[in-house]
């Protein structure tokens, strides 16, 4: 069996966050980032929306965790907040945040 | 027709559309920009997500209602007060299937269509919050 190099398993990938409405206006959208391969959705998210105390303490609460209102879609499909906190990110992923909806 | 879109709609066309030889009732929902003090409304929407999730409740409420035809166009953008937000159409055979099937489309695009709404005032803005639907409860109009 070939295993691979460590420089092969840290791969550069490429993976879009996107934020909605009030999430959008903190953070802004769209944003392509880099992480490495294998990399935790919710540490990617956190990284992302760091740049904005207001828009982070919007997203995470006081032990870092995702607030229960947050939604998350990975490539369209929601994923439940818990299970967000394990997910993983792949190269290509779309990953959508934002709060609840108010459509109609 | 399932749609997200800047444009008006043009309510009478989709009702006479909507008419096919065993319809027997139509219920048309207009949703409408209400003046709750505000000078205009923003509506923005994940766009594709948004569609799919319309095609899917429209899918099922022609299942569940036996529905001749659905048509749900939501708008986005700017919309100023009294203009159309959201129309349903909706087409059976009988009253009670039209009322009942337009009100689940209404009640699920409510629930968890990613489209949000930001009223805007003389002293900035206030989002609209959402409802029901947050990241805990995730299945919805099984």
């Amino acid at each position: 069996m070939r295993y691979k190099k460590r420089e092969e398993t840290e791969e550069k990938m490429s993976v879009m966050i996107r934020f909605f409405a009030q999430f959008r206006e903190l953070l802004g959208t769209d944003i392509i980032t880099e992480p490495l391969s294998g990399g935790a959705l919710a540490d990617l998210i956190k990284e992302v929306a760091s740049k904005n105390k207001e828009g982070y303490d919007a997203i995470f609460n006081e032990n870092g965790a995702f607030r229960e209102f947050v939604i998350i879609m990975k490539n369209g499909k929601r994923l439940d907040t818990a299970h967000a906190e394990n997910a993983r990110v792949a190269d290509g992923d779309e990953i959508a945040v934002f709060p609840p909806v108010a459509g109609g | 027709m399932i749609a997200i879109q800047t444009e008006d709609v043009d309510i009478g066309k989709l009702v006479s559309d909507a008419r096919r030889r065993n319809t027997g009732a139509i219920v048309v929902f207009d949703g409408v920009v209400r003046d709750d003090d505000i000078t205009d409304m923003d509506l923005e929407a994940y766009e594709n997500v948004a569609v799919t999730e319309l095609e899917n409740i429209a899918r099922k409420a022609t299942e569940k209602y036996q529905l001749l035809h659905v048509d749900i166009i939501h708008r986005i953008g700017r919309l100023s007060v009294g203009e159309n937000i959201l129309v349903i159409v909706v087409s059976a055979g009988h009253r009670n299937e039209a009322y009942e099937g337009s009100r689940y489309i209404i009640e699920a695009i409510k629930d968890g269509v990613p489209i949000w709404k930001k009223e805007l005032t003389k002293d900035g803005g206030r989002w609209v919050p959402g409802e029901q639907m947050h990241g805990r409860r995730i299945e919805r109009h099984s």
